[in-house]
């Protein structure tokens, strides 16, 4: 049935079916006030509902326009131009050279990255310094852009922000000082205190907020246009405690993260979700997985943090381009970096 | 179906007095008129001082109710279409083929099915490049903003052997120009893009080299489960009638429809697929998807085949 497409709620959508209205042509023939009468509704929700028929009745019987066009069907892109496009965009850096290495780049915006790992191995860590590496200007190879954090478990430590940031100008000016020998554009601009102004600091309290949060993202990306980073620490953790009804909790992780994707798609920004793990039975093997696993199809790509002896390593589970690889990686005073034990390997750039 | 009331601007015999008739005998709406005893009807216009008028807006009706249906084939007709129109597009990997019995098959619908980074979207993502290098468009819908270019045209690549770099890229643009990919991300979306393509579809003058023969969807369990359950049977009515209008779309137009769903735990911590037991009868074809932990070879079984037996099983190789 038409009718049952369109976006209204569940008892207009039965007193439409009652009073004889299941098509949309039927819907969109009809007058407002007509409308109205049949199903015993404000004449303003009568127009709002004729709208949206005629609308998707007209999206329906759209003449295609004279002449070739590529797209059999309007609103979609050619996989061609696509790839011409991530050709241009750039990637958020980690810090750590191997992690950006496996990751062909660092963190790419337009994806939706989920990030899991033990306690103490580092998540927080890993979004702090994505936090201020996306704050990065152009100029030295970032992308010059604010941040949003949503911290869910009050593990957000400004003291360290402070650190890693200035930790990171440090770099940005031992970097200048390397490659522009002549001393115009040796001076980096920026303080640690413009990297916190930059940082949108969000604490929520309770599921409901975080979904309200997350729906009112849309509207405040929109007048900070220049947020290029949405960090979500730990996405999953109001939901694991005192959920009586399991498939209502489906329902709404599985629209949390169909809305992340959209604005991810929308603003090309990065979105970073951290989890937490779990343990998992299988075969006669214990094995880690990330929280609310079943929910977890709804990223782009996942990294999972672990300990391997003594060194924190990341391994890419899941991604529709990357390599399946794993990197070793440290959290030192000044941030995320290269492992140590590796660090000789690393050459001076 | 309709009231009556909104076919007269059409259909000018449907005037008033015909309403006005109908009214009197108790029908408002085009389903009222089918339920009701035509024969007696008839009669009763026979009766009426308009009757001639009267029989005509019956006859006119009639016509109408009988355009609309699809026509009627018999069995004869429905193998020469599949003989002739339904056509097997490969998958890219011969054993994934070998499963389905050669590959997808237009007309069908086709579900992977599994658990997280098991396989499905780069079988997906390897199908859509073998259709479009095949001379075919392919329409991509992704919900998770997973299809990667970059991926696709490593498939190409693989596949090319050797050519000259400037070829290379020739070929790469005129594949990847007949891969269209929409980002969807709710189920109305998703209806929108599916009704465009079925009235572009009827309207459309065919290219060989426009000509639709793969319509994948990536993953339609994340459109569905936001408004599976709750509080009425909408979220089941949308399932449905989307697996329905997939279904319709690669009968009528000979495509070959695939979708990804993921898997939930069962009884005994059992996984089994998402979308219920009503989907379960939606798909002609399922294949259940799953991949060890750490490893790069992907398990692919035959949960429901309509011409061959299930519980067939294949490994492959996830090459990158």
């Amino acid at each position: 049935m038409e009718v049952g497409m369109l976006p209204i709620s569940a008892s207009k959508r039965g007193k439409l079916l009652a009073a004889g209205y299941t098509t949309l042509d039927a819907i969109a023939r009809a007058s407002p006030t007509h409308l109205a009468r049949d199903i015993d509704v404000s004449d303003s929700e009568a127009s709002e509902i004729l709208s949206l028929a005629t609308k998707a009745s007209s999206a329906l019987e759209r003449e295609r326009p004279n002449g070739t066009h590529t797209a059999v069907v309007g609103g979609g892109q050619t996989a061609w131009d696509m790839l011409n496009e991530e050709k241009f965009s750039s990637c958020i850096t980690t810090s750590c050279v191997d992690l950006d290495n496996i990751l062909g780049g660092g963190i790419k915006c337009k994806e939706v990255t989920e990030i899991g790992g033990v306690p103490g191995i580092g998540k927080t860590q890993i979004g702090i310094q994505l936090a201020v590496n996306v704050q990065i200007p152009q100029e030295y190879g970032g992308l010059g852009g604010k941040a949003i954090y949503i911290d869910t478990e009050g593990s957000f430590m400004v003291e360290r922000v402070l650190q890693i940031a200035e930790a990171c100008i440090e770099d940005m000016a031992e970097y200048s000082h390397q490659f522009h020998k002549d001393f115009q554009a040796c001076d980096v601009k920026v303080h640690p205190n413009n990297i916190l102004e930059n940082i949108f600091y969000f604490r929520v309290c309770s599921y409901t907020e975080q979904i309200a949060l997350i729906n009112y993202l849309d509207k405040f990306i929109m007048e900070n246009k220049d947020v290029k980073i949405i960090i979500v620490d730990s996405v999953t953790f109001h939901f694991r405690q005192d959920f009586d009804d399991m498939a209502l909790r489906t329902r709404l992780l599985s629209e949390m993260a169909l809305k992340l994707m959209k604005l991810a798609k929308k603003f090309c920004l990065a979105i970073v979700m951290l989890n937490q793990v779990t343990t998992k039975y299988v075969e006669g093997s214990f094995q880690l997985t990330l929280a609310l696993g079943n929910w977890s199809h709804s990223c782009t790509n996942r990294i999972i943090l672990f300990w391997n002896g003594n060194e924190r390593h990341a391994f890419i589970d899941k991604s529709p381009s990357l390599k399946s690889a794993s990197a070793p990686y440290s959290v030192t005073t000044r941030g995320i970096r290269n492992s140590t034990s590796s660090s000789k390997r690393i050459k001076m750039m | 179906m309709a009231p009556l009331k909104s076919l007269e601007k059409e259909y000018p015999l449907i005037d008033s007095n015909f309403q006005s008739f109908c009214s009197s005998h108790g029908i408002f709406s085009v389903e009222d008129f089918l339920l009701h005893d035509l024969d007696a009807l008839i009669a009763f216009a026979d009766n009426h001082p308009t009757s001639q008028t009267l029989k005509q807006g019956i006859d006119q009706l009639l016509s109408t109710i009988d355009a609309l249906q699809p026509p009627l084939l018999n069995g004869l007709q429905l193998l020469e279409d599949a003989q002739r129109n339904k056509h097997v597009l490969l998958t890219g990997c011969e054993r994934i083929d070998a499963l389905l019995g050669g590959g997808l098959r237009e007309g069908q619908l086709t579900e992977l099915v599994g658990p997280s980074s098991s396989g499905k979207t780069q079988a997906c993502l390897l199908s859509a490049s073998t259709v479009a290098k095949h001379n075919s468009s392919v329409i991509y819908l992704d919900t998770g903003n997973s299809f990667s270019p970059q991926r696709i045209a490593s498939f190409v690549g693989q596949s090319s052997g050797h050519v000259f770099d400037n070829q290379v890229d020739h070929i790469l643009k005129k594949v990847l120009d007949r891969i269209i990919c929409y980002s969807v991300f709710d189920v109305y979306q998703m209806f929108d893009v599916l009704h465009q393509l079925k009235s572009n579809l009827r309207s459309e003058i065919v290219k060989s080299n426009q000509h639709v023969r793969l319509l994948i969807v990536d993953s339609i369990s994340s459109l569905i489960t936001p408004i599976l359950g709750g509080s009425g049977p909408q979220g089941h009515a949308l399932m449905i009638s989307a697996g329905f209008l997939l279904k319709k779309l690669a009968h009528e137009n000979n495509i070959a429809v695939l979708v990804t769903n993921h898997v939930v735990g069962g009884e005994d911590g059992i996984s089994k697929p998402a979308l219920g037991e009503s989907w379960k009868s939606v798909p002609h074809v399922r294949l259940l998807f799953s991949r060890d932990f750490g490893s790069n070879v992907c398990h692919i079984s035959v949960l429901k085949h309509p011409s061959m037996a299930s519980a067939r099983a294949a490994s492959s190789t996830l090459y990158l």
